[in-house]
């Protein structure tokens, strides 16, 4: 609600077509974040809590040994295949899509650069960003 | 103020290796300031084009400086975590209020990003606009600053604060919720050398986002009950406690 009488509020003010879209994306970027950050700390919160019911402690060990996040993806999207779902599954999941927020906020940007706004400049620096952001994702 | 600065000492101080912490922290703080962010975004504060033409220099910063820290030895980290506690101390000492004034020209490099905008102000009940200027040096301090989020594991909120309001001429609202914005992709760039080295155990960060999530939620809810004087002189006393205590452990080689 707040953020629908905000933008009522800079509609009124700021007239304009481009304007209008530009606000968009910000609602966009916003949900993004927002959902991905109550994603993950609901996968997180749900894999300690039954961690917890199963072994009366309120914790999950154990570590992840030189993988980047894609590997670890495949590794324990396999494992869920496989029926594995454990409390450290869930808390691996919460992790993935807490590291996947930011990534999908850029690349929803050079989408949205791209496709509506139709801004050149912007996507070309939002697509190094994504590119970079990539690269570190597969770094070894 | 972030999490990070706090949250690694405390870690350190409960035997977690420090750059196990370092690590942890640079990861929490993805969740902290995407939590953050995405409220301030939806009000329209954030400058989005600000936001993603800075970003692509403090990524390449924090790549660099996560893989200097991976190469460090644990004394000089200790040493330099705590000369940016003391920098951060100072900075709180010495911070005058002064107002913000807008941009009156601005040069041809930042007019041709289109770095410019508004915001609706509600304590003022009007729109402000805004233009910002002198981006050619914004973005190579922007690398220094994603450098040493990636080098200490946090968010680095400060430093980019004092780059859009003293270099770049933003107003303060839009200056610190565009840092915001631009500390998430940060650290993610950072938390992923670190997942790549090893470092990031769920089992210890999993209670740690939830618990620096949670205590967002409440520090801000607190922050509006306490007057500024009784914030800042309890992070004075706390940054330099921890300032000193971190120097001293790289110092003796605890």
């Amino acid at each position: 609600m707040r953020e629908l009488e905000s933008s009522k509020l800079h509609a009124k003010t700021v007239a304009g077509r481009e304007t209008a879209l530009q606000l968009d994306m910000d609602v966009l970027v916003g949900y993004i974040l927002l959902t991905g950050v109550l994603l993950s700390l609901t996968l997180i919160t749900t894999g300690l809590v039954w961690a917890w019911f199963r072994t009366g402690r309120l914790e999950v060990n154990y570590p992840i040994t030189g993988v980047n996040l894609f590997q670890f993806v495949v590794g324990e999207t396999r494992l869920a295949a496989q029926g594995a779902i454990r409390p450290r599954l869930l808390v691996n999941l919460g992790v993935t899509a807490l590291m996947l927020t930011p990534f999908v906020r850029v690349a929803a940007s050079v989408v949205y650069f791209m496709g509506v706004l139709k801004n050149w400049k912007y996507t070309l620096f939002t697509a190094i960003v994504l590119t970079v952001l990539t690269y570190s994702l597969f770094l070894r | 103020m972030g999490g990070g600065i706090i949250l690694i000492p405390a870690l350190t101080l409960l035997g977690v290796d420090i750059k196990h912490a370092i690590a942890i922290s640079i990861l929490s703080v993805i969740a902290t300031s995407s939590g953050s962010a995405s409220a301030y975004v939806r009000d329209h504060i954030t400058n989005l084009k600000v936001g993603m033409f800075l970003e692509m220099f403090t990524i390449v910063g924090a790549l660099v400086g996560a893989r200097i820290t991976l190469a460090a030895s644990p004394r000089p980290l200790y040493i330099t975590f705590g000369a940016v506690l003391l920098g951060s101390w100072i900075a709180l000492l010495v911070a005058g209020h002064q107002s913000w004034q807008a941009v009156e020209g601005q040069d041809a490099f930042s007019r041709w990003l289109e770095l410019e905008g508004s915001y609706p102000d509600q304590a003022i009940g009007g729109t402000i606009q805004y233009k910002a200027r002198r981006a050619y040096l914004g973005a190579p301090a922007m690398f220094g600053a994603g450098l040493i989020a990636g080098l200490l594991g946090i968010g680095a909120g400060a430093v980019k604060v004092l780059i859009h309001d003293l270099i770049m001429g933003l107003p303060p609202k839009v200056s610190t919720t565009t840092s915001n914005l631009i500390i998430g992709v940060t650290a993610l760039a950072g938390t992923s050398v670190y997942l790549a080295a090893g470092l990031i155990h769920p089992g210890l960060a999993a209670p740690v986002i939830l618990g620096v999530v949670l205590g967002a939620f409440l520090g801000t809810r607190l922050l509006v009950r306490l007057t500024n004087q009784a914030v800042r002189r309890f992070f004075l006393i706390v940054l330099l406690v921890l300032a000193v205590e971190m120097i001293f452990r790289g110092v003796r080689g605890a």
